[in-house]
């Protein structure tokens, strides 16, 4: 195998793991939004659970467009060797 | 003839094959804007929680009935702290008064006192909870009813809203 090939392939890789990163975070960001919803409904739910799911979609939304970030860089080196 | 062809090309220059393909860019970008959709959906939920604990903390006490209007084992419908609050006066005991928000914790549909059972039952869903407390009897709900803090003076009955947490 040379060694393009075995670079192309590890690309592939990261990419394919950069994507399941960003969907596992979409997940966890929808779990959140229903717990939110919950808490909206709930009488007895307190700010402290709202705040938190805030904060942490907020984070989530961060990483996910720090993945796509990454993402777009690694397939334009990925592309730039292939050249 | 290749000249129309050529003008033709120039207003539509994208192939039929290619018009609904979706690159790697553009389709991470969608990722990222659903994300950014759910965090907007989180912060409008919690926004709408802050606001309504606000609103429900400046609420005070306020006369719902007189005490001769609701006979032992009736009930009154009421509407605290706002008018989109429907709420419920009971009358267990001749002494003995409970109130509770009206929507049921399911799915908000309204429920009705059912005096024979000492019950608030659902009609949508099949869902009872205790008179007594609000607590869930039976059926799809998996919260209590949120019940209001009742006081009777000068002939009336006072509600407002309870400072002690309501159990699950």
């Amino acid at each position: 195998m040379s060694p393009k090939v075995r670079l192309r392939q590890r690309m592939q890789v990261v990419l394919h793991m950069v994507m399941a990163f960003v969907v596992a975070i979409l997940m966890a960001q929808l779990w959140l939004f229903t717990v939110t919803l919950e808490a909206m409904e709930s009488h007895t739910a307190s700010l402290s659970i709202v705040s938190a799911t805030v904060a942490v979609s907020v984070l989530g939304c961060a990483a996910v467009w720090a993945l796509i970030r990454f993402f777009h860089r690694a397939e334009a080196q990925h592309q730039s060797q292939n050249i | 003839m290749s000249k129309r062809t050529e003008r033709w090309k120039q207003d539509f220059p994208v192939p039929i094959g290619e018009d609904s393909y979706a690159t790697r860019r553009e389709f991470t970008k969608f990722l990222g804007l659903t994300s950014v959709a759910f965090l907007a959906g989180t912060v409008a939920a919690a926004a709408r929680k802050i606001w309504k604990q606000a609103t429900a903390a400046g609420s005070n006490a306020v006369p719902v009935a007189a005490l001769e209007e609701i006979p032992a084992g009736g009930s009154k419908l009421f509407r605290y702290p706002t008018q989109d609050d429907a709420c419920i006066l009971l009358r267990l005991a001749p002494d003995k008064f409970v109130a509770f928000n009206q929507n049921c914790t399911h799915l908000n549909c309204p429920v009705h006192f059912d005096a024979a059972n000492s019950q608030l039952a659902c009609p949508c869903h099949h869902g009872f909870f205790s008179a007594e407390d609000g607590k869930v009897v039976a059926g799809p709900p998996r919260r209590s009813l949120a019940a209001l803090e009742v006081t009777v003076r000068d002939g009336q009955v006072w509600v407002e809203k309870s400072n002690e947490k309501e159990t699950a």
